[in-house]
């Protein structure tokens, strides 16, 4: 969990606006591996945008963006390959609808990754045993809990062994007693060493595992620190704030 | 003689004419699905210029009765030295009729899985086109079932009118009936009733594909996410 | 092109044929199809059951059959001109369609308004009337923009029984000119296209001006 030099998200200068709205406003940002970075900010604030913009699913007005060391804002860059090494886990969890957990999680393996069907079989069920889903294979998505649903598509983005995982308010669509399940899994990964970018208002997840909280407002980066500084002594009265709304929530 | 009788005769020729109904419907339906699909992928995905090409197209296909679409092949093209047979006209005219109306339907069941499926496919590294045919293209034929059972019911009845081209279908039959045997009126009851047989027949049989087809909890009316 | 000197008069002639077919049909089938519609939302159950097998068969039956039929039937009863038997045959096949239409917007407004209606001493009919009607219509225009597209073009069926509408009007004309016969079909095609663009638009923006403010 000791974060290294290495650095492997590099975020520069980022500028969105959707329409008049200006929804990024410059922001920059470096994960090094290893590091758990959560994001926390009032709604709106383009925390969720800045993860799209990472993998491209939102292209930037302006900045740039490294994995690694590819430069994903460069228009020759093969977004599709790096992809392969990022790994996404969407609020309202996407799982392809028509398809077993099981295959939810080999589409990815054996139509990108190229890998031979036994091969790629086996390193699916590995990949769902991780996530505490060993008898649910052969469960459509219409057939599991939220909590179960969110857990395959973590499993899915692990298949293809990415170097960063980014995760969009994971456990917002969640009833409450199902978000525990997600976030024991998510606390695993940590401690596993994935270096990790969360967008969450899990303010009990964020001070187990975060190396590093930011805080946004408005399109802007305001304040980022280690969990304790920034939990328990912040520098700025805006965060004093936030925080002290969304700790009476959880 | 009686309509018993009269049944004998009628209910054999009826049965050819039956035939030939349904290998119209099948090829015009075939025809239309093979524009459909495409037309729908690109009216949804393609770009600007294409879109606006499959929408030109539907408008146009769908604001014109099928009759005279029918004679501007056959009775039409002519003019510019192109003849097509009674049955190849009717391909055209239908299949291109039936492809605007499948178009649609395709982008109806395209457009209502949720965006976050192209998303999260992309996410995981996959392109564009796969993402289209291993994702996308899976779910939006289970949404269409109900529509394109509709469809199949459409171009059976919609076969009738080729009996102003002169091909042999059900319609066809009914009208030498009824100019030899001097009533119309019971000849038409009596293929009003063969057609309501086989759409009776065709909707149960649909039931039933849509029944196996089906995905648990994968309802047309819930948005999964 | 002189085509069009020639072309054109003879299918004004028929325009106005088509249209009136269509008026007829749509108009007939409107106030029919609502009394069907209303009978089998709030009418006795055998009533319904009965109305929903008519619809049933009379919507699963090929267009130009049952304009077929209903014309035989019409010409063994009263003796109708192939204009009113072709419009009215029309009419009696709409007015199914319509019961449909009709029936769903019904359908989709809030059982609780007819509670209400109710609760504060309004008979049946004048909730009906006052009530579930004006708030059905809303929801009615885009379905019914559909079905009055299907009998503009459907009034080109009547042709078989001889009606002079813009499509016979057509076949005339090829008949004299027989080397343009594209020409005629083609304007025919244009005229259709034209009549459906603009109902579809003209319903359209209805719609948009008589929209209950969300």
């Amino acid at each position: 969990m000791v974060p290294n030099d290495n650095i492997i998200l590099k975020i520069e200068d980022l500028h969105k606006s959707y329409g008049k709205e200006e929804v990024l406003k410059g922001v920059s940002l470096e994960v090094t591996e290893g590091e758990v970075v959560i994001l926390v900010g009032p709604s709106g604030t383009g925390k969720s945008t800045l993860l799209r913009c990472i993998n491209q699913l939102t292209t930037p007005d302006a900045g740039r963006v490294w994995v690694r060391d590819v430069e994903l804002t460069d228009p020759q860059a093969d977004i599709d390959l790096a992809r392969q090494h990022i790994g996404m886990v969407f609020q309202g969890f996407n799982l392809f609808n028509h398809l077993t957990a099981l295959d939810n999680v080999l589409l990815g393996l054996v139509h990108v990754l190229k890998m031979e069907k036994d091969a790629a079989q086996e390193k699916a069920m590995m990949e769902l045993d991780r996530v505490g889903l060993e008898d649910k294979y052969m469960n459509y998505p219409g057939q599991l809990s939220g909590g179960q649903k969110q857990r395959v598509a973590i499993a899915r983005s692990l298949a293809m062994e990415p170097v960063v995982m980014l995760f969009d308010e994971p456990t917002s669509a969640l009833d409450p007693e199902l978000i525990g399940e997600v976030l024991v899994v998510m606390k695993d990964l940590a401690l596993e060493g994935m270096t990790m970018l969360c967008v969450t208002h899990e303010i009990g997840f964020a001070r187990d595992v975060s190396t590093r909280i930011v805080f946004m407002e408005h399109g802007d980066i305001v304040e980022q620190g280690p969990p304790n500084k920034i939990l328990n002594n912040p520098s700025l009265e805006r965060t004093r704030q936030f925080l002290g709304k969304i700790s009476d929530l959880h | 003689m009686d309509y018993f009788e009269y049944l004998t005769i009628a209910i054999p020729k009826l049965l050819d004419g039956l035939v030939i109904s349904f290998q119209v419907t099948l090829v015009s339906l075939g025809i239309g699905l093979l524009i459909g699909v495409p037309a729908a992928f690109a009216r949804v995905y393609g770009p600007k210029w294409l879109k606006r090409f499959v929408i030109a197209f539907i408008e146009v296909l769908r604001g014109t009765p099928v009759l005279v679409q029918l004679f501007l092949v056959y009775y039409g093209l002519p003019q510019f030295g192109v003849t097509f047979s009674a049955y190849t006209s009717a391909y055209i005219a239908l299949g291109l009729n039936s492809g605007a109306y499948q178009t649609e339907y395709f982008r109806g069941a395209i457009q209502a899985i949720s965006s976050g499926q192209m998303q999260a496919a992309r996410s995981i590294g996959m392109t564009r086109l796969q993402a289209i045919r291993l994702v996308i293209l899976p779910q939006a034929i289970r949404l269409v079932i109900p529509a394109w059972s509709n469809e199949v019911v459409s171009m059976i009845k919609i076969s009738s009118i080729l009996y102003l081209v002169a091909v042999p279908e059900m319609m066809t039959v009914a009208r030498e009936l009824y100019a030899r045997y001097f009533n119309p009126f019971q000849t038409y009851i009596t293929v009003g009733i063969f057609y309501l047989i086989i759409i009776g027949i065709i909707a149960f049989l649909l039931g039933l594909v849509e029944k196996r087809m089906k995905i648990p909890g994968m309802e047309l009316s819930e948005r999964n996410a | 092109m002189e085509i069009f000197t020639t072309l054109i008069p003879y299918l004004l002639r028929g325009l106005n044929i088509t249209l009136s077919v269509t008026a007829i049909a749509l108009g007939f089938g409107l106030v029919f199809g609502t009394l069907l519609a209303i009978m089998r939302v709030y009418g006795n159950p055998a009533l319904s059951r009965v109305i929903t097998l008519y619809v049933g068969v009379i919507r699963s039956l090929p267009h130009i059959l049952l304009l077929l039929i209903i014309y035989f039937l019409i010409a063994r009863i009263v003796n109708l001109s192939p204009f009113w038997a072709g419009s009215l045959s029309l009419a009696i096949i709409s007015s199914a369609y319509q019961s449909e239409i009709v029936r769903g917007a019904i359908l989709s407004v809030p059982n609780g308004q007819m509670i209400a209606a109710r609760s504060i001493g309004m008979t049946r009919r004048q909730a009906i009337i006052h009530v579930v009607i004006p708030q059905a219509i809303r929801h009615m225009i885009p379905p019914w923009s559909n079905e009055a597209a299907i009998v503009i073009k459907d009034s080109s069926l009547v042709y078989i029984l001889g009606v002079p509408e813009i499509l016979r009007q057509a076949q005339y004309y090829s008949g004299r000119n027989p080397t343009k016969p594209f020409n005629a079909y083609l304007a025919v095609a244009v005229i259709y296209f034209v009549l459906t663009f603009l109902t579809n638009r003209g319903l359209d923006a209805l719609e948009k001006r008589i929209r209950i403010p969300a």
